[in-house]
């Protein structure tokens, strides 16, 4: 039997943006096992973990399709429908570019990290795990934002998008120091684009990590 | 004549089936924003709906109907006692007849509509088109349009003070404790003035206005502190926030919905029910029709199986959809709601609480109060309630037909 007054209720684009959320944090996990595995020349399980990740971003997408296919025209929220799909977007490039980095290393079996390098990958590969991590925190702020409208709580939301902020500049900077290193190795051709796509491909995750914070920071503006 | 007797047992009949649906399609109007905020459980709720419903109708509900509801049609045809046993029959009828088919079929659709559209039907039937008061009919219409504008409006400056006061502060349990005797108080305040205006017992004090506003202005504040005082007992912890608040205020708002639910709607299945009871008892009737109390309990307790048996069906959706109304949001929701319930019923407007409910929703979504809710329903609304008067009306007309062929 269905009540008119039922109709108007509709479940919440947040619940799916916290699960999508929940599946990017999910994927990072899988994501530093793979590229710690790399790194480690001896490790065999890489494409284990690498089709992990595959499994995990198809489960998002699901995710995402579901919250963008279910807003009616006549939806009224806090935020218009255009920032939480931006919003969305960036959240889900930031496992795609994940997905991304593991497919590329997929393609060259031939190609190592030289020892010099070791070290700067493996501290930009940290750098852009930790804004994932943030990613669930900050959807959950921001749903608590709009459940209180509080000023305290908006100030809160607006740390973390800062925070985002400073990690993506420091990967950034040591993206530039290993594609400055790499460029000036004596190696082939080939392998050099390889590294450089490479340590271009995981910036470009909190590079998304960055954008989705500004995509929050418009979503709570007044 | 024992044929008359007859008649005034199926009119008990089809006023009850009409109380029933009452109930059943309205149930969820009262009570859905606490159930679904988890302020009430859903056993909670169909019983408290039941019982304040009864209460709602009998204490507050009107005691003197106009025959035809609020003179949209002319009296003239109640002249012949005859065809207004027939006419308030097949008013009766028609418009529980199509709540009902509304009802299967899942069509939104206002019962306080259905008995006004049927009740044209048969003033159309007795007397032709000249009989209806068409200026009184467009009141009627502008208030359907004014309830829920009237609701939104409540809801959304409700919520509104409550961000700004409560909920944007940084310990929102003080400033909600603080300020509950405000909601408290205001919800008692309507209540008090609903007693006094409308019941014979209010009556009977016969306080002038000024007087009424005052008693209902020291009672509400006294309630409101003493409501505070109980607040601080029951709450020690203070991890809910604002909210674990409100859900107690929550408790009372809904009880409040379901009074003004019952006063308002009862007169929908007993208004022509006192029209045929007294027809038959005193052979006419006039432009006014005493309604006794029995009657109102039997309405009420119509209402209140209709809850009882249909609330079953209205249990799951229940649970399932209302997650997004936290108890802040409820209370407004249900507060606007019954404020417009009865300061309409008191003006002598007959209001849909579907309307109500809807309004009282959509002001805390247009207020930002809600993460997603479905505008979408008013277009619906609005078609449903294009169709429900003529349909009704013509239902009423076909039976009116049918039924004066038998009598």
């Amino acid at each position: 039997m269905r009540v008119p007054f039922f109709e108007m209720f509709m479940t919440s684009p947040f619940e799916g943006l916290q699960e999508h959320a929940e599946k990017v944090k999910e994927c990072a996990w899988s994501f530093q096992q793979a590229m710690e595995c790399y790194f480690a020349a001896k490790c065999k399980t890489f494409e284990e973990f690498r089709q992990e990740v595959i499994q995990i971003e198809s489960e998002a997408d699901t995710i995402k399709r579901r919250i963008r296919g279910h807003i009616p025209k006549e939806t009224m929220m806090p935020i218009s429908n255009f920032l939480l799909f931006r919003y969305l977007r960036e959240q889900d490039d930031v496992l795609d570019a994940m997905e991304d980095t593991l497919d590329w290393i997929s393609y060259r079996s031939t190609t190592k990290i030289p020892p010099e390098l070791e070290k700067d990958f493996t501290l930009l590969v940290d750098a852009v795990i930790d804004p994932i991590e943030q990613l669930t925190t900050l959807v959950a702020e921001a749903r608590e934002y709009f459940g209180n409208y509080s000023e305290n709580q908006r100030v809160i939301v607006k740390d973390i998008i800062h925070s985002l902020h400073k990690q993506e500049n420091v990967a950034d900077k040591f993206e530039d120091v290993i594609k400055k290193k790499v460029f000036n190795m004596e190696d082939d051709a080939v392998t050099i684009f390889h590294l450089v796509r490479l340590a271009e491909t995981i910036g470009f995750i909190a590079d998304h990590a960055q954008n989705a914070g500004d995509m929050m920071r418009a979503m709570i503006s007044r | 004549m024992p044929n008359e007797y007859y008649v005034l047992i199926v009119g008990y009949i089809f006023g009850f089936y009409m109380a029933w649906n009452i109930g059943a399609n309205d149930v969820a109007n009262a009570m859905a924003s606490s159930v679904g905020a988890k302020a009430i459980t859903i056993r909670q709720a169909i019983f408290l709906a039941g019982i304040l419903n009864i209460l709602g109708a009998v204490f507050i509900g009107s005691h003197v109907t106009d025959t035809i509801r609020k003179g949209i049609v002319s009296t003239e045809v109640l002249t012949d006692p005859h065809l207004a046993l027939i006419g308030a029959l097949s008013a009766l009828l028609a418009a529980a007849l199509w709540v009902s088919f509304a009802t299967w079929k899942s069509l939104p659709v206002s019962t306080t509509h259905a008995i006004v559209g049927a009740m044209i039907g048969f003033g159309i039937m007795a007397g032709g088109f000249s009989v209806i008061n068409w200026g009184k009919f467009a009141a009627v219409v502008i208030s359907w349009v004014i309830s829920p504008v009237f609701s939104i409006v409540i809801s959304f400056f409700m919520f509104k003070i409550i961000v700004k006061l409560i909920l944007s502060k940084e310990d929102s349990f003080v400033h909600a404790l603080k300020l509950s005797p405000a909601f408290i108080g205001a919800t008692f305040f309507v209540v008090v003035l609903s007693f006094l205006f409308k019941t014979p017992l209010g009556k009977k004090l016969a306080l002038g206005p000024y007087a009424s506003l005052l008693a209902a202005f020291i009672l509400a504040v006294s309630f409101g502190f003493v409501g505070m005082k109980a607040l601080g007992w029951f709450i020690k912890k203070r991890e809910g926030g604002a909210e674990a608040i409100f859900r107690r205020i929550q408790v009372g708002t809904a009880c409040y919905v379901a009074l003004a639910q019952g006063a308002n709607d009862v007169a929908n299945a007993i208004g022509p029910l006192a029209v045929i009871y007294f027809l038959v008892k005193t052979g006419s009737v006039g432009a006014k029709v005493p309604v006794p109390v029995f009657l109102l309990l039997f309405g009420g307790i119509g209402i209140a199986c209709g809850i009882g048996m249909a609330g079953h069906r209205v249990m799951e959706t229940m649970g399932k959809k209302i997650t997004a109304l936290s108890n802040t949001r409820g209370f407004c929701v249900e507060f606007a709601a019954a404020t417009t319930v009865l300061v309409a019923s008191k003006m002598g407007l007959p209001v849909s609480t579907t309307h109500a409910a809807v309004g009282g929703v959509l002001g805390v979504g247009l207020a930002r109060g809600i993460e997603a809710v479905n505008f979408g329903i008013i277009y619906k609304i609005m078609l449903y309630w294009v169709l429900t008067v003529p349909v009704a009306a013509l239902t009423s007309m076909v039976i009116f037909k049918i039924l004066q062929f038998f009598l």
